[in-house]
Formats: structure tokens, sequence, C-alpha cells
């Protein structure tokens, strides 16, 4: 009785969400025997993640770019604000010189950049997108048989995430390592190397719980308009998540040979400067990538600082875009000293996050070689609010169908042909991405393997 | 190849599923339509606030119930979470917390030491189901949670849960615990659905329903659910009768609660969830802590309570007046003695000071701000926005910078004159600065100083033609201004309605300002009025629903990419 009870609602999560392949890698019946699945190293999930910054990277419009490598291709130089990837530079690609085209709407100051990297289109208006983020796509596609289908996280302390499905309500990330960690390892967390599982009975009773729920469905729906039917849609889609996540917890769990339970981690301090936001970054990564490998998830959005960033250099009086906006370019260098010497510290966050997920050994190679992660910021040349050059990263080698390692020179095509890259890269079966301007039918094929 | 192809199939047949659930979806939204006035439809759903829900399980289960979640965040609409509300759903991440909740709160409340208040009956057997109980236990808690009476669906469907968890367990509690659990996990408990009904005073248009207008009442005047008599006044229709409207009125002021109404209001209008996200930088401001930030936003509320709702004094003394009450985190931070052994004291500020009304307190001075330094642009961009109703528009994305430099010394104000010597700039910054000019004697965590960089600090302004100085002309300035109360009136109105006013609402706010001021700006007064407005209650049917949701159109193209 308890097993057809369980695999109905699982099912039932599966077919009513419109989602794709959840649970089923670890329903039985698809895999090749226990623990095979896991050991193979082909068959090692691919993970995704998106990785936010604020105020892009210094270059000014007359030259002096302190990010862009003069070389195409593989084998890139390491420039000054990319001093920080040097230990992961043969992973990860640099893109340049992409673009948003806004089809004559307006450059919404700080939003309208990675608004429309994720949704694909330049937004009408500031925190809102016009279409879903597509990382929710992703989390749709490969997101399924974990805990979390999509974990978002925010170092800065904000509660900030661009990860959205309606374009008005945004997820809500774990904001200190003590609640990622919480929501990650604490209740509700079954080691899968744990040899002497036993499910919880309790779990039966709480899958009842949500049974009226969905049951009244139909009758909440039937007189709602058009705003209140997608905001309700959300919200059973929600449900549906946590009937998955209480069926999974009936599946005796694969093993996973790299899960090692970490540690809780030590109350973090609460403060913006940018020393701090990056030492949450890397223990948030180190609790993300552990997750990941543990298989609780396969896709996040890590929010390292929000658009017009208000991070600063400790004991400074100015906050970052303050600072992106006052300082006067070195007539001797080309260039933003202190801008610089903020994007080289942002940087340094990106440098920590990608070196957490190599950390981990897995398979033949690392987590990070597993994942694909994109990295982008809301403008390029933050002095003046540009939304041309704005510097985008894809990093991990996507277990094997990302070339990594290269710079892509855009020569102002649209950040869409990232998105639509990035999105091909992980299997997502989309032909284009992106409307009017920003359309993209051709992903990036040197990436491509 | 073959995970494709699987993938396809899921996806071909999530779309089916989906597509006729659309169908469904539309079907009876057409039979909803075709029955026009009988039915009811749906106009809108706004997802509870922190507040709101917390007030509700105190009311319904008890105040000592403990519920320890993190919430999802709020959103803010034309300048309140009370319009953002409207826009809000449950993310994944935010119903595992309410899931969560539900579970705590329905296991405190079934705990032996409770369940004898929680129940209005007790189970026969103690070890096995009772339905009868269990069908009036639900029927009785989830009036007060759904804020209406359930329907037959929605009570059996919860009865089935508690004897089959009654059953499963071998405790009737555990039943009941697990049925509770499921109404506070519902939507209809954790968005506030509202429902508009034929109205048959006039044949083809709508009005509100009466659970609806009641949980209006309720949530503006107390920030709680409505309780048993305003239910009662729902279903008798009293609240379409404007004398038994007045009555509930009447009693909705009177009551004390009308101060957790009153702060719930000011928290959202004055923007005090931007505590939540608020550092400051330690080694510039070492006297700010947390228990700082905290206490600051319980001084403003204090004194608001205080002055509108216990002294039910006049509005715009708020801008003016230097009586307050501090604690003693509060009065390091001022730079005063405090002398009191309790935890909160009032204290009356000497002009010298310069600490007079609510932008002086360090909730404003600090929560508009950078980390390390104050901010007279963030300040009076806020000013405008909150108080007086002006919101600034984004800056221009081509502002040349080139002029506006760093100094390595002088005072802010130096730097905010390239401001408005920048065309781009100045139509804004004219606006927002001088009235920042004015605060600059306190810096961003609220401290008072009168130098910057060694050099004295200018807090003369002008605007609109009209010269001042310091924070207290300030403060007298903004009280001879009639947009502010007017913005007052305008808050309220939106705020209770969920909806931002335009230009459509002008005449409206101007009848109703002068209604306010001919009453001495007194808050209860304007909410009264407000409430008992026929405005307060009008219907804006929403627009239909697409015929073919996103999703189902998002899953049928990525077929057929695949293919």
């Amino acid at each position: 009785m308890s097993l057809r009870f369980n695999r109905r609602s699982l099912m039932r999560g599966l077919l009513g969400g419109g989602t794709v392949a959840m649970g089923i890698p670890a329903l039985d019946i698809f895999l090749d025997g226990h623990g095979a699945a896991w050991a193979d190293g082909k068959r090692l999930p691919t993970r995704f993640g998106t990785y936010f910054w604020g105020l892009g990277l210094t270059d000014t419009p007359n030259g002096g770019t302190r990010w862009v490598p003069k070389t195409i291709g593989a084998g890139y130089e390491v420039t000054p604000e990319l001093e920080p990837l040097r230990a992961v530079k043969n992973k990860v690609s640099v893109l340049s010189g992409f673009r948003v085209i806004g089809d004559g709407r307006p450059n919404i100051v700080h939003w309208t950049g990675h608004a429309s990297i994720l949704s694909g289109i330049a937004p009408a208006m500031t925190n809102r997108m016009d279409a879903a983020s597509f990382d929710t796509k992703v989390a749709d596609t490969i997101g399924g048989g974990t805990r979390f289908r999509v974990l978002d996280a925010s170092a800065s302390g904000k509660v900030v995430s661009y990860s959205t499905r309606t374009g008005s309500a945004f997820a809500t990330p774990e904001t200190t390592p003590t609640e990622l960690y919480a929501r990650l390892f604490g209740p509700g967390f079954q080691d899968p190397n744990r040899a002497d599982w036993t499910p919880d009975p309790e779990i039966m009773l709480r899958q009842s719980v949500l049974s009226a729920i969905t049951d009244q469905r139909q009758a909440l729906m039937a007189d709602v308009g058009r705003a209140d039917q997608i905001k309700l849609e959300q919200y059973f889609t929600s449900v549906r998540e946590m009937e998955n996540q209480l069926a999974l917890g009936l599946e005796k769990p694969e093993p996973c040979e790299s899960c090692v339970v970490p540690a809780p981690p030590k109350a973090g301090v609460k403060a913006a400067s940018v020393d701090t936001v990056n030492a949450n970054t890397k223990t948030m990564a180190k609790l993300l990538a552990m997750a990941l490998a543990c298989n609780q998830s396969k896709v996040f959005n890590f929010v390292h600082t929000p658009g017009a960033s208000e991070t600063y250099m400790a004991g400074s009086s100015k906050i970052y875009h303050q600072i992106t906006h006052d300082e006067p370019t070195d007539a001797a260098l080309g260039y933003q000293i202190e801008t610089s010497r903020l994007a080289g510290q942002v940087m340094e966050g990106l440098g920590a996050f990608l070196n957490e997920l190599d950390a981990i050994k897995e398979g033949d190679g690392t987590l990070l070689d597993r994942s694909l992660v994109m990295a982008f910021s809301d403008t390029g040349y933050a002095k003046i609010h540009s939304i041309e050059n704005i510097p985008i990263f894809l990093a991990g080698g996507a277990g094997g169908r990302h070339k990594a390692g290269q710079h892509i020179a855009g020569k102002g095509e649209a950040v869409t042909r990232a998105s639509l890259t990035a999105q091909r890269i992980i299997g997502v079966p989309v032909s284009e991405f992106g409307v009017g301007g920003m359309r993209a039918t051709r992903p990036i094929t040197e990436l491509m393997a | 190849m073959r995970r494709i192809g699987k993938a396809a199939w899921v996806l071909a047949a999530s779309s089916l599923v989906l597509g006729g659930l659309t169908v469904a979806a539309k079907t009876a939204w057409a039979e909803a339509a075709a029955a026009a006035q009988a039915q009811s439809v749906t106009i809108g759903t706004r997802r509870l606030t922190e507040s709101q829900y917390r007030h509700a399980i105190a009311d319904i289960l008890g105040a000592d119930v403990r519920i320890e979640g993190r919430f999802e965040p709020d959103r803010r609409d034309a300048g309140l979470l009370a319009v953002g509300s409207a826009q809000l759903s449950i993310t994944p991440a935010g119903f595992e917390q309410y899931y969560a909740l539900a579970r705590s709160i329905s296991a405190q409340a079934l705990a032996p030491e409770r369940r004898a208040r929680t129940l209005p009956c007790q189970p026969a057997d103690p070890k096995t189901r009772d339905d009868a109980c269990a069908r009036a236990f639900i029927a009785k808690t989830g009036a007060a949670l759904f804020r209406r009476p359930l329907t037959e669906g929605e009570i059996a469907s919860r009865v089935r849960i508690a004897g089959a968890g009654a059953e499963r367990a071998g405790d009737a509690y555990k039943g009941l615990e697990l049925a509770l659990a499921s109404l506070l996990a519902a939507p209809d408990f954790l968005f506030r659905i509202e429902k508009a009904e034929g109205d048959p005073a006039a044949p083809g248009q709508y009005r509100l329903d009466g659970y609806t207008k009641a949980e209006r009442l309720a949530f503006l005047f107390w920030d709680a659910p409505p309780d048993a008599e305003l239910r009662r006044a729902a279903a008798a229709g009293e609240l379409h009768d404007p004398k038994g409207l007045a009555r509930q009125l009447d009693r909705l002021a009177a009551s004390p609660r009308l101060q957790e109404g009153a702060r719930a209001f000011f928290t959202d209008m004055l923007q005090l969830d931007h505590f939540d996200g608020l550092t400051k930088d330690p080694a510039s401001y070492p006297k700010f802590s947390q228990a700082v930030a905290d206490s600051a936003r319980e001084q403003t509320l204090r004194r608001i309570v205080e002055l509108l709702v216990v002294q039910k004094r006049d509005y715009r003394d708020l801008f003016t007046s230097n009586a307050t009450v501090i604690n003693r985190q509060l009065a390091a931070v001022y730079g005063v003695p405090y002398l009191s052994d309790q935890a909160w004291a009032p204290y009356t500020f000497p002009a010298e000071a310069e600490r007079s009304g609510i932008l002086t307190e360090i909730t404003f001075l600090s929560l508009f701000a950078h980390p390390a330094a104050s901010s007279p642009t963030r300040r009076g961009v806020k000013l405008h926005e909150i108080f007086l109703c002006e919101p600034t528009p984004e800056p221009p994305a081509d502002v040349d910078f080139s002029k506006v430099q760093a100094l390595a010394n002088g005072t802010v104000r130096t730097r905010l004159i390239a401001h408005m010597e920048n065309e781009g700039c100045a139509a804004c910054h004219r606006v927002s600065d001088p009235v920042g000019l004015a605060l600059e004697h306190f810096d961003g965590a609220g401290q008072r100083r009168t130098q910057e960089n060694g050099q004295p600090i200018d807090v003369s302004a002008n605007l609109n033609g009209q010269s001042f100085a310091g924070a207290p002309g300030l403060g007298a300035y903004l009280r001879t201004q009639s947009k502010i109360p007017a913005c007052l009136v305008r808050q309220v109105y939106s705020y209770g309605v969920g909806r931002a006013t335009d230009e459509r609402d002008d005449d409206y706010v101007a009848d109703q300002s002068k209604a306010f001021a001919a009453d001495g700006y007194r808050l209860s007064g304007l909410m009264v009025r407000v409430a008992s407005s026929p405005e307060f209650f009008k219907v804006k049917l929403p627009a239909r629903p697409r015929p073919a949701t996103k999703v189902a159109a998002a899953a049928t193209g990525d077929v057929g990419g695949v293919q």
C-alpha cells in the first residue's frame, strides 16, 4: 500500500508540473543496478548554476580594458581582473563583446543587463522580467530526481535572486551559510552513503496533508483571473515540489562516492564589505558543492552581490557603486584605479566559488568538470551603465560537453547567444532564445563538444 | 539518445496533461461567467504578510504557539508591500518553510497541554478516529483560518486525513494534527482570496462578498484576520448595510488592537523591512549593532503609536515633535544619558540636539544611508517617496559622469553641487538633495555631528522657493505642506485595498484629504472614513485567463525543439 501511494504521488507530481525527468534517475527500473549508475563516470549527473555579481568589470570606451584578453580562442592570457580565475583558467571560457539590444526599450540601470541575459527580453520596468528566467528551464530539464529542483543563495546578506517563473515573483535565496546548511543538511537530509537506511514512516503521514490541498485545486482555479491563475500555478508547482521531496524520502538514496556530509559552518558576520561577502561566498560554495555531490540538487543560482552593488572595502566610506560613477579615469593608466581594485576583489569571489567546485573529486575528474556555471553581471563599463561588453563566463566541463578555456569575442552580438549556448550545452531542448533584436538561434558552436 | 527520447516522452505527456487541465480550467471559467450573478468571482489574491500570519496564529491557536521559521520576502510596489503582496506567489523554497511551519504549529496546538484549548470536543477514543469531533474541529478552526466557512468538500477531505492518520498512528490527536497542518498549508489560508458576487441592489454589477469585506476591514484595523463577531456580521450580510458596517467600524477603531494595525501600516509605509538587510561598517560606526537596529525600529513604532493612536494627535506633529521613547542601546547612539531602570523610557530632546520629528530618528537616518557614510540623495529620495508620495524616476542610463568626480576632502555638499549643475541629473537632484542636505548633521548611523573631513557642515537648504536650515527647519517646512497629509490618505487607501492609486483616484484622495484636515488630521478618523467609503469595497474584475497557459505552450515548443 505504502509503495503504491508513494509512486502514485510521485507520478502525479511528475505529470502535473509540466516538468521533465523528475524522479526518474532515482527509480530503480531506470537504473542498471544499485550503485552502478553513480559509480560509472559517464552516468554522473550534469549540474548547472548561475553566478551573478554586480557592476561588471573595468574597461573604458577608449581601450584600457582590465579584463578582456587580447587573443581569441584557447590559451587566452590572464588579464589583471581575471587573475583570481588563474587556477581554473583552462575550465573557464571568457565571453566578451556581447551586448543587450533593447529594440527601443530604455536601459533600466542595473537591471536591463542581467534581465536580458536571463529572460531574453529587455525588460519594460525595473524588478520585473517579461519572461521566465532561463535557469528555470534548465531546472525543469535536469533538476529532477533530487530533493531540490533548484537552490538559491545570496552572499551579501541581501535577499536577492534573479530566478523567476512568473517574471514578478522571484526565488527566495538562503542568505547566510547557517541558513544554507540547515536547508541542505538539516532535517530531511538523508545521507546517501548510510548503510542502515530505513524509510521514515512519518513521511507518508506528511504526504496525506498535501493531498487535501491538491484536491481543492480545481475549485480554486475555477473563477480566477489571469494574474491570479499564474500565481496559483506557481503555488501548486511548489506543492508538487514538496510532494516530490517527500516521495524521494521514501526511496533509498543511491550512494554517492564523493558525498561527505560537511560540519555546520560557524555563524558568519553580518556585513556587506567585500572581504565578508567573499568569505560567505567561499563557505556557501563549499556547502553548495557538497549538496551537488550528495545529489541533493543539480541546479543552483548564486548571487555574490546584487546589481548596483553596495559592497565596499572594509573601513572605506564609499560603496562600490558610488566609486564606479565618481572615480575619474586615470589619465596615465587609462582606467579607474579604485574601481578596478574592487572589481578584482569581487572576482576573488568567483575564483573561490569555482575552486570549491573543482576541489571535489568525482569520477575521473572534479565536480566542476561535471558542471556548467554561467557567471555574468549587470553592466559592462559601470561608470556609464553600459550594457555593451557585459562580462560573461562559462565555467566547467559540463560532463565533456563544454570546450572550456577559450575566449570568445562577441563583436556586438546579443547576450542571449551566450544564454542559448549555455542551455544547449546543458541539454535543454531549445532551438532559440530571446525576442526581437535579441532572438538568438545559433549557439556558439566553438564552445560545444 | 535514450536520455533525450525519455525526456521528450515525459514532456509530451506532461504537456498533454497540462493541456487537459487548462481546458478544464477554461471550461470552469466559462461556466462561472455564464452563471454570472449567482456565482462568485475571485478578483484578486494577496499573500499574507509575516505579521498577518503571526497574528492569525496567535488569535486562532494561541499566542504561546511558537512560530519559528523564515518567511518568503515581501515585495514593494508603488511604495507599499501591501500593494506588492498582490503580485506574490509562493516559491518552492517558500512552500518548504510554510509547510514546516504548518507541521510545527499543528503539533504544538494538538500537544497534550494545549489540545483541550484547541479542540471544541474530545475524541471519544484517544486511540482512533472520531469523525464527528474531527468535523467539528475542522469546520470551526478552518473558518477562522480561511476567514470564511469551509465547503463540504474542504471539510470532508480533512476529515478523511484525520481519520486515516488516526488509524495509522493509533492516535486520534495525531490525525487531527495532520488535518490542521493541511489547513495551514492551504492556499486559502496563505493567500487572501478576494471574491465578488452579484449585487442584488444593482443588477449586472458586482460587489465584494461579505467575507472579503470583513477581511479587508480586519487586516486594515488590526493586521489580523476577522474575529468571530466580524465573521458573524459578514455571514448575516450586515457589512452590506451602512449601519451594520458603521457598528463594526466603531468596534474596530475603539479596540486596543488598533495599535497593532497602526504598527503594521507604518512598518509598511516607512519601509522598516529594510532593517532586515541593513548592515553598517563596524570600523566607521562601532556603536551600531543589531540591537541598535532592532531598538531603532521599535522606537519609531512606539513613538507613532503613542502620538497617533494613544494621544490621537495631529499626524503632522510626527515631523516636529521632539518627544520620544528611548532605551539603553539607543541612548548610546543618540549620545544622551539613560537614567531609567525600565526597558523603555520617555525622553524629550532639547532644542540644540536638532532631533525634532521622525526624520531625525536613527531609523530614517540609518536606513537611508550607506554602510559607512550618510547619503543626502537617498534620504531625499525616500522622504519624497514615503511622505510625499512622489517617487523619483530611475536615473538616466547615459549620464555623463565626467564632471562628477571624487573629492578627497570637503563635505558631501560639494560633490552634490556637481549633480545639480549637470543637466541630466539636475531635475531630480534639485528636488532630492536639499532635504537630504538639511539632515547632514546626522551621519550614516544617525549620530549627530557638525563637521565632515574637518569642515563645518552647512545644513541650509532651499526647496520650492522656501529656505530653511537643518532638521528642525525641514520638519517645520514639511508640517505646512498639504502633500504630507494627502500622501497619508493615499497610502492608507492603497494599503487597505492592495492597489496603487492612479489619477482616477485623485478626486477621492482630495475629498478624503479635506475631511482629514477638518478632523484635525487624526489617524483613526481617517481609517474609518476610508473604510466606510464605497471606494474601499469597489470591485475591479480581473483580466480573464489566457486560453492556454504559458507553461503548456513552452513545453510543447520544447518538444518541437528536440525533434
